[in-house]
């Protein structure tokens, strides 16, 4: 018995050994890898960072490979197991990379490490920073023009500071048709939970807010929920288009087109005309939009779609600062 | 030895149910199982900075559940305990700045040792005084352990800046040495070091053979042994707290440098499937945490290498432990058969 289970693990590790890595071929192949700190199934921010990958594979023709790293003694083993088989691209999507990536990126010099929402260029790290406020602003707008009650109401993730941002972008927005708005913001400190984000909405509802938006992945799905559950209750999705979780409840969404962002950089270092630098996507350059649903439509009065249009031109001119620094 | 065997053999028959889930799933299960194993044992890279990495926490955490279910005591308080050594840990590190390596190595280890055994002396207490179960009272501590390393990396810990919920880096100088080239810390000296004494102490001390005694017969222990029941049970829990909290010093001081709120993916459950499989042999736990870290560093190179989710491989962790407790159960009756 003890023997023919040791011939067994054997023969196992054999297997293992017998395949190589991949990496014997050298540079000849690009290879980019991605990985994210959640679920793609999402249907916001890392679902987002798939289909960027899946972007990149398809328009560049490279082979490409995802892995889901929830916990940051997995996350650097990840960027490590990218770099030692010699990827040339790994996107880690979100700040929590920054500091493993700049750790390792001296030890793989031939690696570039991309931090989504990261913090600073060091060395092969370079973080591509997204001004989702521009578009969250576009939505506070919307919201502010259309509440009745004239409260509204956001529910953040984890409090940092991308999403800060994107909650004084809506604020600003909606203050621009409204001044006198009242606001409401609970940050759910988890982007899983689906239930304890339906509870914040809930408790939204309950003080009068009839205008919901969020910037919390997976826990955000739970805004949806409890609108469809509200009558006179609408929500703006965030990161996606969203409209489809809540088809005749979502106003609208203040996307980032994250497949449109990967491959431009996917694209600058498989040419060698990637530098390290931080990478700032605006309204300007079409990755962050405002993307309204379009049978809801017939909700939005004139004035409100008149103020719509002018603050997009003036943000995407740069005469308009959503959150003024 | 036996508990060895029995740890590999549960171990192949998961592979087998792991092959079929994938076939079942639509991948094919030999890229799938390939890929694990080159990603767990197939090169000296896997097991250094996949394997063992993942292995250390789960050893030295099941190490100490394995003392405590042996007296008899049910500690399902593990991940709480080990947050309470990362915070303690992290908080030393900041203190310590520039005190030379192994001096600060020594006592980061030391102070989450004591801060996880303090975390489980309140449900200790609770028993001694109240009768209150231990299931329950450790179980419910995880989550305020958890929302205590919240508070930690939004508050009192928070990195400078004031914007991550995450602690600043700890100093150079605290940080455990790692084989050149590796992810490996000098925590598998601990584990080394633990198994061995533990291995001494359970099976050759007067201790040892108290704990037994207490575990398998608790009445008879106290009346004809006159082994002081409640004693017994609340130092070896206070034990397994005590090394659930050096797990996560260790993990903090070896591996992620800095406290985060999501440090563990759950050492302190999966821990508890490594003592059971392991029949709370210390080296069978060894084994086992090899094991189970080698599945789930191999789980993340499947995902990788050949896009199967990891979901998969948290069914064969199901299976697995469900395999082990029916092994164990089909013991159970043929002894009392025997009888």
């Amino acid at each position: 018995m003890r023997i023919t289970l040791l011939l067994l693990l054997v023969t196992l590790v054999a297997c293992g050994r017998a395949r190589p890595a991949g990496d014997g071929a050298g540079g000849e192949t690009f290879r980019v890898g991605l990985i994210t700190p959640g679920s793609v199934a999402d249907a916001a921010w890392n679902e987002g960072a798939y289909r960027g990958l899946m972007a990149i594979r398809d328009s560049l023709g490279v082979e490409v490979s995802h892995v889901e790293a929830r916990t940051p003694g997995e996350q650097e083993e990840a960027l490590r197991a990218y770099a030692a088989q010699r990827y040339q691209l790994v996107f880690g999507h979100g700040f929590e990379f920054q500091q493993p990536a700049e750790r390792i990126s001296a030890e793989w010099p031939n690696t570039v490490f991309i931090v989504t929402s990261g913090e600073r260029v060091q060395g092969n790290v370079a973080p591509l920073v997204f001004r989702i406020e521009e578009g969250t602003y576009l939505a506070g707008l919307v919201a502010g023009g259309l509440s009745k009650t004239g409260k509204i109401g956001f529910v953040g993730g984890i409090e940092l500071p991308p999403i800060r941002r994107g909650y004084e972008g809506w604020v600003n927005g909606a203050r621009r048709m409204n001044p006198g708005i009242e606001t409401r913001l609970t940050y759910l400190n988890t982007f899983d939970d689906a239930a304890a984000g339906r509870e914040a909405a809930l408790a939204m509802i309950r003080v009068g807010v009839d205008m919901l938006h969020h910037n919390a992945d997976a826990a955000g799905v739970g805004l949806f929920q409890a609108a469809k559950e509200q009558p006179g209750v609408f929500v703006f999705g965030a990161n996606a288009d969203q409209s489809r979780l809540a088809p005749d409840r979502v106003v609208g969404s203040a996307i980032i087109d994250l497949p449109r962002a990967f491959l431009t950089v996917a694209r600058e270092v498989k040419d060698g005309r990637f530098s390290p630098k931080v990478e700032s996507f605006g309204l300007a350059g079409g990755v962050i939009r405002y993307l309204a649903n379009p049978s809801l439509d017939s909700l939005l009065p004139g004035t409100v779609r008149t103020a719509l249009a002018a603050a997009a031109d003036s943000i995407a001119a740069g005469t308009l600062l959503p959150v003024p620094r | 030895m036996t508990a060895v065997w029995r740890a590999i053999g549960v171990g192949l028959i998961a592979l087998g149910v792991l092959a079929a889930t994938l076939a079942v799933l639509g991948f094919d299960p030999v890229a799938g199982l390939a890929a694990l194993g080159r990603n767990s044992v197939g090169s000296w890279y896997a097991w250094s900075s996949a394997t063992l990495v993942r292995a250390i926490p789960l050893i030295i955490i099941g190490l100490g559940l394995g003392l405590a279910f042996r007296a008899g005591a049910f500690n399902i308080g593990a991940e709480g305990q080990f947050a309470a050594g990362a915070i303690a840990a992290t908080g030393t590190a900041m203190v310590m700045g520039s005190w030379p390596g192994p001096v600060s190595w020594v006592a980061t280890a030391a102070v989450s040792t004591v801060a996880g055994a303090l975390w489980v002396l309140i449900p200790v207490v609770l028993k001694l005084r109240l009768g209150v179960l231990e299931v329950i009272s450790t179980l419910l501590l995880n989550f305020v352990a958890e929302q205590m390393v919240s508070w930690m990396v939004q508050g009192p810990l928070q990195e400078p800046q004031g914007i991550y919920p995450q602690s600043a880096p700890i100093p150079a100088d605290v940080r455990l040495p790692v084989l050149a080239g590796t992810r490996l810390h000098l925590g598998v000296v601990w584990v080394i070091l633990l198994g061995t004494v533990l291995w001494i102490v359970i099976g050759r001390t007067r201790w040892g053979f108290r704990l037994r005694a207490v575990g398998e017969a608790p009445v008879a222990a106290s009346v004809a042994g006159r082994i002081p029941v409640g004693g017994v049970q609340a130092a070896a829990l206070l034990l397994s707290g005590g090394l659930a909290g050096l797990a996560g010093g260790l993990e903090v001081t070896g591996v992620t440098y800095s406290l985060y709120q999501n440090l563990s993916p759950g050492y302190g459950f999966t821990a508890i499937a490594v003592a059971l499989i392991a029949r709370l042999h210390p080296l069978g736990i060894i084994v086992a945490g090899v094991g189970f870290g080698a599945l789930e560093a191999g789980a993340s190179g499947m995902q990788r290498e050949a896009g199967i989710p990891a979901v998969a491989v948290n069914v064969v962790q199901a299976t697995i432990i469900i395999v082990a407790l029916l092994a164990l159960r089909k013991r159970r009756v043929a002894a009392v058969a025997e009888a």
